[in-house]
């Protein structure tokens, strides 16, 4: 019975995933195009787009097998992220350790997004793979600590714990968890590639970085895979918020599980149209802009990090 | 220099006479403003050098270059140097020609001494066979990579329908050792006209820069001297560019004005006026706009474009057109304003400011914006000097040169304005000058149609006398736009040589770029403001029934020339 159940969990997460990420976008692009005047394209826009790639054939600038794998690995990384966050009150991959694969897998999806960059002979891939590896690997270990220090408050290391454990801490240590809870809103937006950070896939600048030489179904796999690794950071973080709630008014198994379906839904949407807002009234920064106030939030969470292990261990 | 700080012809020539003594041959007052100094081919480099140096307070520099054929008048080659004295220290511009033999046409390059002059010898060659001895980077610049050597498109014995198509031949600079090159263009999303930057990178530093343009080099000018009689070259002027258009034509026709002394009714100047300004309007606003957009910023671009609307339909009320008004002609205007549109016009600006205000302090205030602005490309006072920059690029480094105020032209004379300058030479000083100009512009139409006097809007204009010659001159969005002209028997134009602002403007971009990283490359090289086409209609709207009706071209042409005809051309 519980492998049935975690399967089909697991494919409504994947569902899920694929279809709220166009969906999202296209509420995006639409909120944006009020803010600016226009009628902009309409809500299901970027379903028509993806389609409209995947019915296309992509032309091959490298003899390279990782430039086709590459979209295809960033596309499931983004699924597998996805299945190892709580749908209503059900997580389909639950374990203990969980929190480190949602990194790793997360990470995956800007790997390959470095490697594909990494593989063609073209300036502007490299400076957009380049770009991205400086971002990740100065953006990743701040979500790793903002995670971390709920983990460290909590004591778990399974996602849904640590969001129900949030709901049972005692004042001193929910004054911490709020710490981490704005940590881990700069991670997400940062992470997320949204503007003023979208330095990696800058149209204007690099030409989209490393899906410049992308075509057709990879390109359309590629940007699949972008807006569902922006849907798992946001849905994260509305998880993040919904769950310990819904824990704390202790309500029956279904009318929670419905509840908290429905309220982070709600929450998803509602950030993603405030993320929309901030894009539209944004300029984009420089890498070297974002690079410099990352490592400042970096050192102030491991400060952070520091202090909590030790008031809660010592 | 005189008591006042205003500097005279009488001084300047007797400042020549004294130091150049005989090397001068001949002297010429071509108009009330404009003195040419004919010399030796040894003397004119010296002669040219020395006069932007002198008179380096008054932000002199070198504002034209022209190579002419002129084997058929006097069997030689011409070259003139044309130095404008700015900031204004007086109205003036001197001409130093000299003629060489055809059969060894060398002169000494200045461009060692004055990087200004880099792109004008490099032309002069390329068209006409000029060569520059000395010359730093004697490489082709606007005749295309296929044209073989020894072939010179201006020269008057070559015609202008011939073709060459060979193997394209054009070196790069080589990279160093540890450079990447990333070639910004020819296409570009950023960049809106074919131009290739080749940026040699170390990182995502710009270490160095080359330059390849003139992929779009149509020969207008050639087109000019051989197709076309004077009356008809404004037409064509006008297309020389797609956003600033009108100020090209308005010098076009300046300049044949000067050379056939021609007197142009005031109420023309002022409808060249508000023409030229309602085009800067346009101009600017389309320039925040694409700044907004390259940083990312798309809401101030959709906004920006927004409020431009109500000026392209302005402009399109009153001229016909949206953009490339075919306004001008030899003389005067094709088109008045009559006079209930005054109170339209009026109204279209009262409701732009409003908008324009509450754009500017979105922009100004979106803290990202303008971090990606400031300290980026900085371009120092002496570098804009020793490259003759104009425009809001030198005024954005401390220049404090405006054609409008230094050699009023049209009815700039008779308005008041301002010039904004600004000292710290990076993008934002650029977008800031272009800010402010946009009120200076508002205030100059409204000015203008407040005191718009009566009377005729063209002059009658009879044969022109051959071979003389002048420059017109407008200040154009980009800067100082400078037309040569010297005209030629049967109502033809000899010789025609169009700078437009950018020519003095891009040599300078490799300076700003240098020391920048990749991401700013963009916004440096859109400081400096690239043009493009805009397309345009006519729709005739029949006022009783409300009924449209599009034209077509046929019935435009038709149209078009009746008008023409009435206006006597």
């Amino acid at each position: 019975m519980h492998y049935i159940s975690t399967l089909i969990a697991t494919v409504i997460a994947i569902v899920l995933g694929m279809g709220l990420a166009p969906l999202l976008d296209g509420i995006s692009r639409k909120v944006k195009a009020r803010l600016q005047y226009r009628q902009g394209p309409p809500i299901v826009q970027t379903f028509y787009d993806l389609a409209k790639l995947l019915r296309m054939e992509s032309v091959l600038p490298t003899e390279s097998r990782l430039f086709v794998l590459a979209p295809y690995i960033a596309f499931a990384s983004a699924l597998a992220a996805m299945t190892t966050l709580p749908i209503g009150t059900i997580q389909p991959l639950s374990f203990t350790g969980d929190i480190f694969v949602f990194l790793y897998v997360l990470a995956m999806v800007s790997i390959s997004m470095m490697l594909a960059g990494f593989v063609v002979p073209n300036t502007y891939s490299g400076i957009g793979a380049n770009r991205e590896m400086m971002l990740i690997l100065s953006i990743e270990p701040v979500l790793g600590m903002g995670i971390g220090i709920l983990a460290l408050l909590t004591g778990s290391l399974s996602l849904i714990d640590i969001m129900r454990g949030i709901a049972t801490l005692d004042f001193y240590k929910l004054l911490f968890a709020i710490v981490a809870y704005l940590l881990l809103m700069y991670a997400i937006y940062v992470e997320g590639g949204f503007i003023p950070f979208d330095v990696a896939e800058a149209e204007t600048e690099i030409l989209e970085g490393p899906l410049c030489e992308y075509s057709g179904r990879l390109l359309g796999f590629f940007k699949w895979a972008l807006l569902i690794k922006r849907v798992v950071l946001v849905w994260l973080y509305s998880s993040l918020i919904v769950i310990p709630i819904v824990t704390a008014l202790k309500l029956g198994a279904y009318l929670s599980f419905i509840v908290t379906f429905i309220l982070q839904l709600f929450l998803t949407v509602v950030m993603y149209v405030g993320i929309a807002v901030i894009e539209a009234l944004n300029a984009r920064y420089r890498i070297d802009h974002v690079i410099s106030y990352n490592t400042r939030v970096l050192l102030v969470s491991i400060l952070i990090f520091i202090v909590v292990a030790v008031s809660v261990y010592v | 220099m005189s008591r006042s700080g205003v500097v005279t012809i009488d001084e300047v020539l007797a400042d020549l006479k004294a130091r150049f003594g005989d090397k001068i041959v001949d002297i010429k007052k071509l108009t009330p403003n404009q003195l040419e100094i004919v010399t030796t081919r040894d003397a004119a480099p010296d002669m040219a050098l020395y006069l932007i140096r002198k008179y380096r307070d008054c932000e002199a520099h070198l504002s034209n270059h022209v190579a002419t054929d002129e084997r058929e008048i006097n069997g030689h080659f011409g070259v003139s140097y044309w130095i404008s004295i700015n900031a204004g220290k007086g109205d003036l511009w001197i001409a130093v020609k000299t003629y060489l033999p055809p059969d060894d046409p060398k002169i000494k390059s200045i461009t060692p001494e004055y990087p200004g002059a880099n792109w004008y010898e490099r032309e002069a060659r390329d068209v006409i066979g000029i060569e520059p001895e000395g010359h730093p980077d004697p490489r082709k610049l606007v005749v295309p990579d296929d044209l073989p050597e020894g072939v010179y498109p201006l020269r008057r014995d070559y015609p202008h329908y011939a073709k060459h198509i060979t193997e394209p031949k054009y070196e790069f600079k080589e990279p160093e050792k540890y450079e990447v090159i990333v070639p910004f263009g020819p296409y570009h999303v950023s960049l809106d006209e074919p131009a290739h930057f080749r940026l040699y990178v170390e990182g995502e530093e710009i270490v160095d820069v080359d330059y390849r343009g003139f992929y779009s080099y149509r020969g207008i000018e050639k087109l000019a001297e051989s197709r076309l009689t004077v009356k008809q070259v404004p037409f064509i002027a006008e297309r020389i560019c797609g956003i600033c258009g009108f100020t090209h034509s308005t010098a076009y026709c300046q300049a044949v004005e000067a050379a056939a002394e021609i007197e142009v009714p005031e109420r023309a100047e002022y409808i060249r006026t508000i023409m030229l300004e309602i085009e800067r309007l346009h101009s600017h606003l389309l320039w925040i706009g694409i700044a907004c957009h390259l940083v990312g910023f798309d809401t101030g671009f959709m906004h920006a474009w927004r409020i431009r609307e109500r000026v392209m339909w302005l402009a399109e009320r009153l001229t016909g057109n949206r953009k490339t008004y075919g306004m001008n002609v030899v003389g005067g205007v094709r088109r008045d304003i009559l006079e209930y549109r005054r109170k339209m016009v009026l109204d279209t600006l009262r409701e732009l400011k409003a908008e324009y205000k509450s754009l500017v302090d979105m922009v100004l205030s979106t803290r990202t914006f303008v971090k990606r602005c400031e300290g980026v490309g900085v371009l120092p006072y002496d570098k804009a000097c020793a490259y003759g920059t104009v425009g809001p690029l030198a005024r954005g480094s401390g220049r404090k040169i405006d054609t409008r105020k230094d050699h009023p032209y049209a009815a700039y004379k008779y308005v008041d304005f301002k010039v904004p300058v600004y000292t710290e030479g990076d993008v934002l000083a650029r977008a800031m000058v272009r800010i402010e100009e946009v009120w200076e512009s508002i205030w100059i139409i409204e000015q203008a149609l407040d005191k718009l006097p009566g009377g005729p809007i063209v002059a009658e204009v009879r044969d022109i006398p051959p071979y003389r010659e002048a420059v017109g001159y407008t200040e154009a969005p980009r800067g100082e736009n400078v037309h040569y002209v010297m005209t030629g028997p049967g109502n033809r134009v000899y010789r025609y040589r169009a700078r437009a602002a950018t020519f003095n403007n891009l040599p300078a971009a490799p300076e700003m770029l240098k020391g920048y990283t990749v991401a700013d490359a963009p916004l440096i090289v859109a400081s400096i403001d690239p043009c493009y086409s805009c397309t345009e209609r006519v729709i005739v709207v029949n006022v009783k029934s409300g009924e449209k009706r599009v034209l077509t071209q046929s019935e435009l042409v038709r149209l078009s020339r009746k008008k023409s005809m009435r206006l006597g051309l």
